[in-house]
């Protein structure tokens, strides 16, 4: 039944795919066969989720066996455990608002067919990795999804910087893509397996080097510090591209390898320890980043960003359901932030700078309340969908003894979540209105309005329905102190205060020289300028100078090819060259004789 | 020249050589190789420009010294054996003064300088007579003393001439000179395998000859003497085009050609005899030739314009020059690698 | 064997005597029909077979056989346009050209004697030379011939000499006999010797880093069809060889391989990085194949089941890839006439399946999953990882590196702005749409079944 049930899910996805290799003309409903194709998928895996929650039973489905490589099977093998089931409906419930979204935002697009079907690709991909039950299929997803988010980042091709991004994505994708790599040979050398069940039976005390390896991996693919540069300057694609794969679904991949892997790392402190600290570092450095962008875009990256990092501090302490429940709710209203800032930036003729925005509440009414309920359950308002999550989160992590290092900078890294929402707001929907006049301000279209409508319903009461169905695995905290049960909701709203006062002060304080922290937050922490100048340039020039020119155009070329005609030549020339005189030939001819003659005698 | 005279002068040097390799008498032999020497003087002076004469009378000078150094030895022969028949001498010094007459006559290094000089004084046809005929007598009297020579001179002299012939024909844009050091390489590896298995050395010498023979041919077709005009063969004679390279190839020792089986089997019967540096040096250093080869090739056929539209202006007259022999000649020298073993058992 | 040899042998009567329009038609069907039936006769899962005395067929040949036969199709149609311009002679000399190194190809990987392998071996440069040095666009090219052939012929020397010399001292070359007549070889400086002169010509053939000089030259020179046979096929001659040379050797190869992987991990990392900073289109994806050909390198010294299986696999996989890759590179250069990457830029625009291809090659180049080449390279690298885990730091390092300037390579030719040079330009012809999917077709299918071409179990 299930299995019917996920090729049921996958099958119509495929189909809008396959319609173009048959058909391949542009066709003007193709847009609307995509989004049935999606919702017809999100009907059918809403009914297995339904069933699955109902029977709680976990199946794997195994068919085709593709090869063998002496003693290691590979074969399509899907996993349908409890998040895949759980999330294949939430992925294809965004996919299909954004999809229906990017109907209206591309429509004068010419190649919005194509747009689409790279998102249904993507999409694709993402279920191979979801429900993957072995290593090289997730690898499968993993880097399928990392080529399309290449294609969608740079769709705009025209524009440098769009191409720039994409390969910068790419690139900081495939230093994790090392991590898997690695893991994937650790596991075929040591359990000689890439299935899930076998690696897990394997090793019960595993070695941390797989491990960290596969958190290289996740470093990578979900932005983690270090590799987080890439993520803000994949805003140059398509917002819906920002909406589905930088905010909703790729970019939990690495948090959800992780959770994948919780059997392995749950006995492994170093790695907790490790996951922890790089979330918690990630959560922080990145909501401060967040704090003085004045794109609004990239302000929602950020704050992507630090999600992540929360996520990632979420499985650091052990709670791998928690991390996932996040992931679940987290999709619903950061999708709806993103609908919701291209909706404003549509509106405002591309307009991405939020200093020259304001007073969109009034314009925009309908943008500007989404807004604000995706900003607040970001924060965690309660009884939002964020609060179901992040909360927990925050609860579990105050109770649980780990480093309080990492568990202070979370707890600042969410005031500062507060505070960099409320600057949204404040820049973008209150105040007066600062953009050019003469803007057609439009939000009418029920492509742009149904999207954005459903994810504000989702991102109010998505949370409660799937928190319900989150099986409490590891014990959480039933009870505890009334100070710790409300660190969450107190550092949001003093966030929110601090925010609220400082925007205020603005308004009514003399423009000043900004503070060097200023520019440290402005700048990204000056990380990307330094790396981003630094790396490649040394290493560009290693391989101009040192690897092209000279070992492969001087040293390699001198010392063979070069250094033999040199010496050929010389040879060449001292042995041939003769005048032709009659008494030097028969003067040569006298030594050689003799000297044999003198040999033999 | 008279025809009378030349035909007398043209079988006078077929009888020289064969009277040298027929006889069993030292005296005899020394005779057919005056004769000879004696009967190709005026061939290479049959243009009566100072080239050529300056061409004979070096080529004279030097094969009279030679052939009296030989005598020497012949006459010293005698004195220590008493007999006349061409034996492998008992005295090795008396081997090795014969050696050195004959690689003087061969025209072999260390004593090869005379060589290239005679070939660029002469017409075509007389040097290739000289760079192939000519070997022949020496050669058969080489074959006949061998096995008291001594090995290490024998072999010192082959390389030797391997290096002169490689590094002397880099130098050259003359053809006739390229062919002459083209010989000096190749008579280097007919002595180098002499020692161990005198039959290579003649299936050495037979493809060597047909190789050269041939390479002359198509010169003499086009009377081409430097490396620049044989870049107008495309227009006189297209159909050789891709033909000249494999032949070209083939004098190299290229694999699949000809030139190859020669090679092969001197290599394989040094390696027989656990000897296996001598080869590898031989081979690497014949690369040279292979070397100056290619750039004839590459000045034949490799450099034509890209489009063909001079050719439909034939502004050269048709060649005159009846060359029945060439095709069979060139099939020889480029495609008869599969019938090595054929030729190699005795 | 000779079911395959002789209809090609017969297709050079076949297209020497059909008429001008009809040659390439004939040509073309000739080949195809000729590697379909390789396709149907060499598929060999677990056995070899000898198809006469001279020569057979295994599970390691087979699929380079069918590479090979498939191939010559392929470059039939590439070099149409390059050709163009010639008259039919000259065309029916170039195909005769390329029929005849199919002919030497096919029996060089099906020799049964290793001599004759030799000498076949050699045969192959004979019409690469001629169709490099005589087809090729700029006077270079001549320079790029020589060092082609001196490369390796400088190279196979010793392999002959020491060939010569087991063959004096064990009565037999065969290689089907080989791993029951050889002796154990030991460690000694004899040897070692031996051991070097049997691999340095493969190593150049293939080409080992630091011996790899005249394969971008080779490549930036040749026609299409010259730098098509070169990737795809000749490269792998030198893998070829090393397989079937590796029994004889052994166990020195343990001992010996050392300095040589560690030169080719290094060299896989370094020419790699050269690879960023070509200009060159074509030089780019000659030195990616030097790179690529570098974990063949590793793969075939490290000699342990998973690692040849894996080098196999990387060598059909790009063999068709780089092969595809070339094909890309010569239809940029037919229509804006310049192989700098600069002067390509955003053809998408105006070819956007191209850019299609040119996506899907450069994906494959850089072994996106599940592709055939991913499937090797993993194994390759799970194979050099298992032998030290060190190397992960060169094989991971190249694999990015592998990725940014596969990637670079399409952003730059297909993305940005259209330069203003760019300007009267043909469009893509269904021949070129053909060619491209005759050549990412196999992959394709190949990843879908792979283990058609691992059946390797030495």
């Amino acid at each position: 039944m299930h299995s019917s049930m996920i090729l049921m899910t996958m099958i119509p996805l495929l189909t809008p795919i396959i319609i173009t290799l048959i058909k391949p003309n542009n066709n003007l409903l193709y847009p609307h066969y995509v989004k049935l194709a999606i919702i017809y998928a999100f009907t059918v895996s809403m009914l297995s989720m339904t069933m699955f929650i109902f029977t709680g039973q976990e199946s794997m489905i195994s068919n085709w066996h593709w090869m063998t490589i002496q003693t290691i099977e590979l074969s399509l093998n899907f996993k349908m455990d409890f998040f895949s089931m759980m999330f294949t409906p939430v992925a294809l419930f965004v996919t299909w608002s954004i999809v229906e979204f990017s109907m209206w935002y591309m429509s004068s697009d010419p190649n919005i067919n194509q747009f689409l079907k790279y998102l249904l690709i993507f999409l694709v991909t993402m279920l191979i990795l979801i429900t993957a039950n072995n290593l090289f299929q997730l690898f499968i997803g993993w880097e399928g999804m990392g080529i399309m988010s290449f294609l969608l980042i740079s769709w705009w091709h025209g524009r440098t910087d769009a191409n720039t991004a994409a390969l910068q994505a790419i690139l900081y994708n495939r230093i994790g893509d090392i991590g898997f790599i690695l893991a994937m040979t650790w596991f075929f050398l040591y359990s000689n397996s890439w299935d899930f069940q076998q690696m897990f039976i394997l090793d019960r005390t595993p070695n941390s080097f797989p491990l960290m390896s596969l958190l290289l991996a996740a470093t990578g693919k979900s932005a983690q510090f270090g590799l987080h540069p890439w993520l803000p300057s994949a805003m140059e694609g398509p917002t819906p591209v920002s909406a589905l794969l930088h905010s909703s679904t790729m970019v939990v991949a690495g948090v959800f390898l992780i959770i994948r892997f919780h059997p392995m790392m749950e006995n492994n402190s170093l790695i907790q320890t490790l996951t922890l600290s790089m979330g918690a570092i990630t959560t922080l450095f990145t909501a401060i980043c967040a704090l003085t962008q004045n794109d609004l875009k990239k302000i929602v990256a950020f704050s992507t960003s630090s999600q992540l990092g929360l996520m990632m501090v979420t499985i650091g302490i052990n709670q791998p359901h928690l991390a996932f429940l996040h992931i679940c709710t987290h999709a619903f209203f950061k999708a709806m932030l993103f609908l919701s800032a291209g909706s404003i930036i549509h509106s405002l003729n591309n307009e991405q700078d939020i200093r020259k925005m304001g007073g969109l509440f009034k314009t925009l009414p309908f943008t500007s309340s989404s807004l604000i309920i995706g900003s607040f359950a970001l924060m965690g308002m309660p009884f939002l969908t964020g609060f179901y999550s992040k909360d927990l989160i925050i609860e579990t992590a105050n109770t649980s003894y780990t480093n309080a290092w990492a568990l202070t900078t979370t707890l600042v890294a969410t005031s500062l979540t507060a505070m960099y929402s409320i600057r949204i707001i404040f820049f973008a929907l209150a105040g007066y209105p600062r953009f050019t006049t003469l803007i057609l301000i439009n939000e009418n279209n029920p492509k742009l309005m149904n999207p954005i409508n459903r994810l504000a319903l989702g991102s109010i009461f998505a949370g409660f329905l799937i928190s319900n169905c989150v099986p409490p695995t590891s014990h959480p905290q039933v009870t505890m102190p009334w100070h710790l049960k409300l660190t969450a909701l107190g550092v949001t709203i003093l966030g929110l205060l601090v925010a609220t006062e400082l925007s205020l002060m603005t308004n009514s304080m003399k423009l000043s020289t900004p503070l060097k922290t200023f520019y440290f937050s402005n700048m990204l922490g000056f990380y990307s300028a330094t790396t981003h100048r630094l790396n490649p340039h040394s290493s560009l020039t290693m391989s101009q100078n040192l690897t092209s020119a000279l070992l492969d155009l001087f040293w390699l070329e001198k010392s063979m090819p070069k250094m033999t005609t040199q010496t050929q030549i010389s040879a060449s020339t001292t042995s041939s060259t003769q005048k032709g005189l009659i008494k030097l030939y028969f003067l040569s001819f006298f030594i050689p004789p003799m000297l044999a003659l003198l040999l033999t005698i | 020249m008279n025809p009378l005279a030349h035909l007398i002068i043209s079988l006078t040097i077929l009888t020289g050589t064969t009277i040298t390799i027929l006889s069993s008498h030292w005296f005899l032999a020394w005779m057919g190789l005056e004769l000879n020497m004696l009967a190709i003087v005026p061939i290479l002076a049959k243009n009566t420009n100072p080239r050529s004469t300056e061409a004979s009378t070096k080529y004279f000078l030097i094969q009279a010294t030679a052939s009296m150094i030989l005598l020497m030895a012949i006459f010293l022969n005698n004195l220590t054996s008493g007999q006349w028949t061409i034996n492998p001498p008992h005295n090795q010094t008396l081997s090795t003064m014969m050696l050195i007459a004959l690689v003087m006559k061969m025209g072999m290094a260390p004593l090869h300088f005379w060589l290239p000089e005679v070939t660029q004084g002469t017409p075509l046809i007389p040097a290739m007579i000289v760079l192939t005929w000519q070997k022949l007598a020496p050669l058969s009297i080489m074959f006949q003393i061998f096995p008291s020579t001594n090995t290490s001179i024998i072999l010192m002299i082959s390389i030797l001439s391997i290096m002169a012939g490689s590094w002397g024909g880099l130098n050259q844009t003359q053809l006739r000179k390229i062919l002459a050091y083209s010989s000096i390489t190749h008579m280097g590896w007919m002595m180098a395998v002499l020692y161990y298995d005198p039959n290579i050395t003649i299936l050495t010498l037979i493809i060597y000859i047909f190789l050269t023979i041939s390479t002359f041919m198509i010169f003499y077709l086009n009377s081409n003497m430097t490396t620049l005009s044989l870049s107008h063969t495309w227009n006189k004679l297209t159909w050789m085009m891709p033909m000249v390279p494999l032949m070209m190839m083939s004098l190299g020792g290229l694999p699949p050609l000809t030139g190859f089986s020669p090679k092969w089997a001197i290599m394989q019967e040094l390696t027989k005899n656990n000897n296996l540096i001598i080869p590898l040096t031989m081979a690497m250093l014949t690369l040279m030739n292979l070397y100056f080869y290619m750039r004839l090739t590459y000045s034949i056929s490799m450099t034509m314009f890209p489009t063909s539209n001079n050719t439909k202006i034939n502004w050269q007259l048709k060649h005159t020059k009846p060359m029945p022999l060439l095709p069979p000649l060139m099939t020889l020298s480029t495609l008869m690698l599969p019938l090595t073993p054929l030729m190699l058992t005795n | 064997m000779l079911k395959i040899i002789l209809p090609t042998i017969m297709m050079l009567p076949t297209m020497w005597l059909s008429k001008t329009h009809m040659m390439w038609i004939n040509t073309m069907t000739c080949s195809l029909l000729i590697s379909i039936f390789t396709l149907m006769m060499l598929y060999l899962p677990n056995n070899s077979c000898n198809l006469s005395l001279n020569f057979f067929s295994d599970p390691l040949t087979s699929p380079l056989l069918m590479l090979t036969a498939w191939l010559l199709p392929l470059m039939i149609l590439a070099t149409q346009q390059h050709l163009h311009n010639n008259s039919a002679p000259r065309k029916k000399l170039y195909i005769s050209m390329l029929v005849f190194l199919q002919i030497s190809l096919i029996m060089t990987f099906s020799a049964t004697e290793l001599i004759l392998f030799y000498i076949l071996f050699e045969t192959t440069l004979i019409p690469t030379l001629i169709i490099i040095t005589r087809w090729g666009y700029q006077p270079e090219r001549l320079n790029a011939g020589s060092y082609f052939l001196f490369y390796t012929l400088a190279g196979s020397l010793p392999l002959l000499i020491t060939l010569l010399h087991y063959f004096s001292s064990l009565g037999s070359l065969n290689i089907l006999t080989m791993t029951i007549n050889t002796k154990e070889m030991m460690l000694s400086w004899t040897n070692n010797i031996m051991w070097l002169g049997c691999m340095m010509a493969f190593m150049v053939k293939m080409p080992l880093y630091g011996l790899h000089l005249w394969l971008p030259k080779a490549h930036v020179e040749a026609p299409i069809a010259g730098s098509m046979v070169l990737a795809a096929i000749l490269l792998k001659l030198g893998s070829y060889g090393m397989m079937r040379v590796t029994p004889m050797l052994n166990p020195l190869t343990e001992k010996m391989s050392y300095p040589f992987i560690v030169l080719s991990l290094w060299g896989m990392v370094m020419t790699s990085s050269i690879c960023l900073r070509q200009a060159d289109l074509k030089s780019l994806i000659a030195y990616s194949s030097v790179s690529h050909m570098a974990l063949v390198i590793l793969a075939i010294l490290i000699q342990t089941p998973w690692s040849l299986t894996g080098a196999m696999i990387l060598m059909i996989a790009h063999g068709l890839t780089s092969s595809l890759l070339f094909c890309l590179a010569n239809s940029n250069y037919e229509r804006v006439h310049s192989r700098t990457m600069m002067f390509t830029r955003g053809l998408q625009a105006l070819f956007p399946l191209l850019a299609l291809w040119w996506l899907l090659a450069n994906l494959t180049n850089l072994a996106l999953p599940p592709t055939i080449n991913l499937m090797g390279e993993l194994l390759t690298i799970l194979a050099s990882f298992s032998w030290s885990n060190f190397t992960i730091m060169f094989t991971g390092f190249n694999m990015l590196i592998t990725a940014l300037y596969s990637l670079h390579m399409f952003t730059s030719t297909q993305r940005g702005p259209l330069t203003y040079s760019t300007s009267n330009v043909k469009p893509l012809f269904t021949r070129e749409n053909t060619l491209m999917l005759m050549h990412m077709a196999p992959i394709l299918l190949l990843t879908l079944n792979p283990k058609t071409i691992m059946c390797l179990t030495p």
